[in-house]
């Protein structure tokens, strides 16, 4: 009766694991999938600042959204910056990843502030430069995931 | 006229009470990722869970045992421990899942950290099942649940590209991008969200508790094929839902803020708060049912006296073992697991389970000795065969996929 | 009662008991048969119930740690099964009809001990069902 539970545990360690990246391919697509990630978390926000503008939801919704995105924007940065570059060329796709999150990072976090403010005539005029930075997550990660 | 009253109670109860956080998190999650090319996996579902909940049904209207009660008896002790095993363990997982789901709906309603609200969560949840009548807790939360239709008030208000979305629904293609693995993998954790295993039992073990007898048939019927095709309906408008508004832009739903996003679009602040108490609804609701769910099955397994329709003294381990699920759920959700998680495992391990725990419900409608004349129909036969035989597939593919698409990441 | 053949596995085992006041009392988790000295056919003298007698049915692993816990849970030393005598056997059906009360049978030892220290101990517990 055991070795159902012995696989199970072998499947969920494996499903978690990040392990180290060896060569240029896999980090290649791990940058590629965190693009994906902060892509989603951007674009979330822009649809959050949307309805803001529209008066479309309260600030205790929009605050969570937002504080959310950063959240997953932040935590995805981080992993991916914790992953060691195997060679140059990954070391220039992370240059290039990073200004991307480093901007989308930011911004969201201007956000988070000025919707926990209640600042929330504010949200678009902040969220300008989400547009540019979207495309440019969307266009890395078709590129490369 | 009063007949005609409960009937459409009934069935509005069955409506309300079909979707829980799984078939949150699946349609929504699906639609935002694959559009509508797996809504035929719903529709699989929806019949497949209609079938089976009919034969479970009219096993406790007609012999006045659940049957689960009946697995034993049946298949003997052994087989019904393995049935036993997997479904309390899917089950509880699912207990935890609904525990967390409710947390996230009060704090997306109030902005306070879903931690602190689990402990309340649990005890309400505990106190409702120990004190609450069960009609009325089945009703009143039935039918708050259908305060979900909001999000197909968004929808119809937004007037989108039914055609499109039709077309995605009725060609389903991979998208461009995805892999056919995890194309496979999304169907199977839709399916297990669709069929998850309490909720057959619930409902026999429900009949049981209400009371039904061989007049109640009809009803039995009816619930099941008016309200749980209308409550399917309601997970394929979430999943359009992200279709429309989070595929096109690569959002990828892992908060409830995020699968809430399209009605707030259309409806704005008043549409978010119907939308909230309809999650809160569900995910509670689903929370009583698969606390009780917990006790049924561990209690019509070893035969020690069960159900709300008894003084809980009279009934103590069932409530004990109610009890220390509900408690356990709560705790599993405490260690900072994300419910999202936790709600995406419970459905997918459902789908690896589905055949264990409908497997003994075939057998059992069929037996004359409990039965009667109300045997299952021939074409019920070869179609619960079908499904069975489809199970089988699904749960020996699960793991393989799980592993192979790193669960669907 | 005296003298029915039955078919022990399909009419006896893994079978609901019902007492006196329709409540569950637990089921036929194994069965005490004694062996005339004369030969012929056993007769079941006793039911057993409970999971000290499940688990040896069972067997495995599971049955192994199914009796650990009966053990721990049994109180004393009294380390048989719980039995229920033939003698209280009332009627044979889809179920067993036993014609005393639950609270009259060994088996419902752990009932009693989890309503006086447990559940019986909440505030409600008594309460009819409204």
């Amino acid at each position: 009766m055991r070795r159902p539970w012995v696989v199970l545990g072998l499947v969920l360690v494996v499903a978690a694991c990040t392990g180290p990246v060896r060569s240029f391919p896999v980090y290649e697509s791990k940058a590629g999938d965190t693009a994906e990630v902060v892509a989603s978390a951007v674009e979330t926000a822009r649809l959050a600042v949307d309805a803001a503008r529209d008066n479309k939801a309260h600030g205790r919704y929009l605050t969570q959204v937002l504080v959310e995105a950063e959240e997953d924007a932040g935590s995805a940065q981080g992993t991916f910056d914790g992953i060691q570059p195997p060679d140059r060329q990954a070391d220039e796709l992370r240059d290039r990843l990073d200004e991307l999150l480093t901007e989308a990072t930011g911004t969201l976090a201007e956000l988070r502030i000025a919707a926990r403010r209640g600042e929330l005539a504010e949200l678009p005029k902040l969220a300008a430069p989400l547009t540019e930075v979207a495309e440019g997550l969307h266009a890395f990660a078709e590129d490369h995931a | 006229m009063k007949r005609l009253f409960s009937v459409a109670l009934g069935i509005l109860t069955a409506i309300g009470g079909f979707v829980d956080i799984g078939d949150i998190v699946a349609n929504s999650e699906t639609g935002a990722r694959f559009g509508m090319s797996l809504a035929w996996v719903v529709v699989v579902g929806v019949i497949g869970i209609c079938l089976f909940a009919e034969m479970a049904g009219r096993v406790a209207t007609v012999s006045g045992r659940a049957v689960f009660d009946l697995v034993r008896e049946r298949l003997g002790a052994r087989v019904a421990l393995v049935n036993l095993v997997a479904s309390f363990f899917i089950t509880f997982l699912t207990l935890a899942a609904e525990i967390g789901g409710v947390a996230l709906a009060i704090e997306l309603a109030t902005s306070v950290n879903y931690l602190l609200w689990v402990p309340i969560v649990a005890f309400c949840v505990w106190l409702v099942i120990w004190r609450v009548k069960f009609e009325v807790m089945e009703n009143a939360f039935g039918l708050l649940g259908l305060t979900l239709v909001v999000a197909a008030v968004a929808l119809w208000r937004l007037g989108p590209d039914w055609g499109g979305l039709l077309h995605g629904a009725t060609h389903p293609v991979v998208p461009q991008g995805e892999g056919h693995p995890t194309w496979w993998f999304f169907a199977i954790a839709l399916l297990g969200a669709a069929m998850t295993p309490y909720e057959v039992f619930f409902f026999s073990s429900g009949a049981v508790e209400e009371g039904w007898s061989r007049a109640d048939l009809i009803t039995n019927r009816l619930n099941v094929y008016i309200g749980f095709p209308l409550g399917g309906l309601l997970s394929l408008v979430l999943m359009a839902g992200a279709t429309l508004f989070l595929e096109p832009r690569g959002i990828q739903p892992g908060h409830l803020s995020q699968v809430a996003l399209p009605t707030v679009l259309v409806l704005g602040k008043l549409g978010l708060a119907v939308l909230l108490i309809g999650f809160f609804a569900a995910t509670f609701g689903a929370a009583l049912e698969t606390g009780l769910s917990c006790g049924y099955s561990i209690a019509q397994y070893f035969g020690f006296q069960w159900g709300k329709f008894v003084r809980p003294a009279q009934a103590p381990r069932f409530h004990l073992v109610v009890l220390v699920s509900v408690l356990a759920g709560a705790g599993l959700i405490l260690t900072t697991l994300d419910p999202i998680t936790v709600t995406e495992y419970s459905i997918v391990l459902s789908a690896a389970a589905l055949p264990l725990t409908y497997f003994p419900i075939l057998v059992v409608a069929n037996d004359p000795d409990y039965m009667g004349d109300k045997v299952n129909s021939r074409f019920t036969n070869a179609l619960g065969s079908l499904y069975l035989l489809v199970l089988v597939v699904v749960a020996v593919a699960t793991i393989p996929l799980m592993v192979l698409t790193k669960a669907g990441s | 009662m005296a003298g029915r053949i039955l078919e022990a596995g399909l009419h006896l085992l893994d079978r609901q008991l019902i007492d006196k006041d329709g409540r569950l009392a637990g089921k036929v988790d194994d069965l005490e048969l004694e062996f005339p000295s004369g030969g012929g056919p056993p007769t079941v003298t006793a039911i057993l119930a409970g999971p000290g007698a499940l688990s040896r049915r069972i067997g495995g692993r599971f049955g192994a740690w199914l009796e650990a816990v009966a053990n721990r849970l049994r109180d004393g030393d009294d380390q048989h099964p719980a039995r229920v005598s033939f003698a209280v056997v009332k009627g044979i059906d889809s179920a067993i009809d036993l014609s005393v009360p639950k609270r009259e049978l060994e088996t419902n030892r752990l009932e009693a001990w989890t309503r006086d220290h447990l559940i019986g101990k909440l505030p409600g517990a008594g309460d009819a069902p409204d």
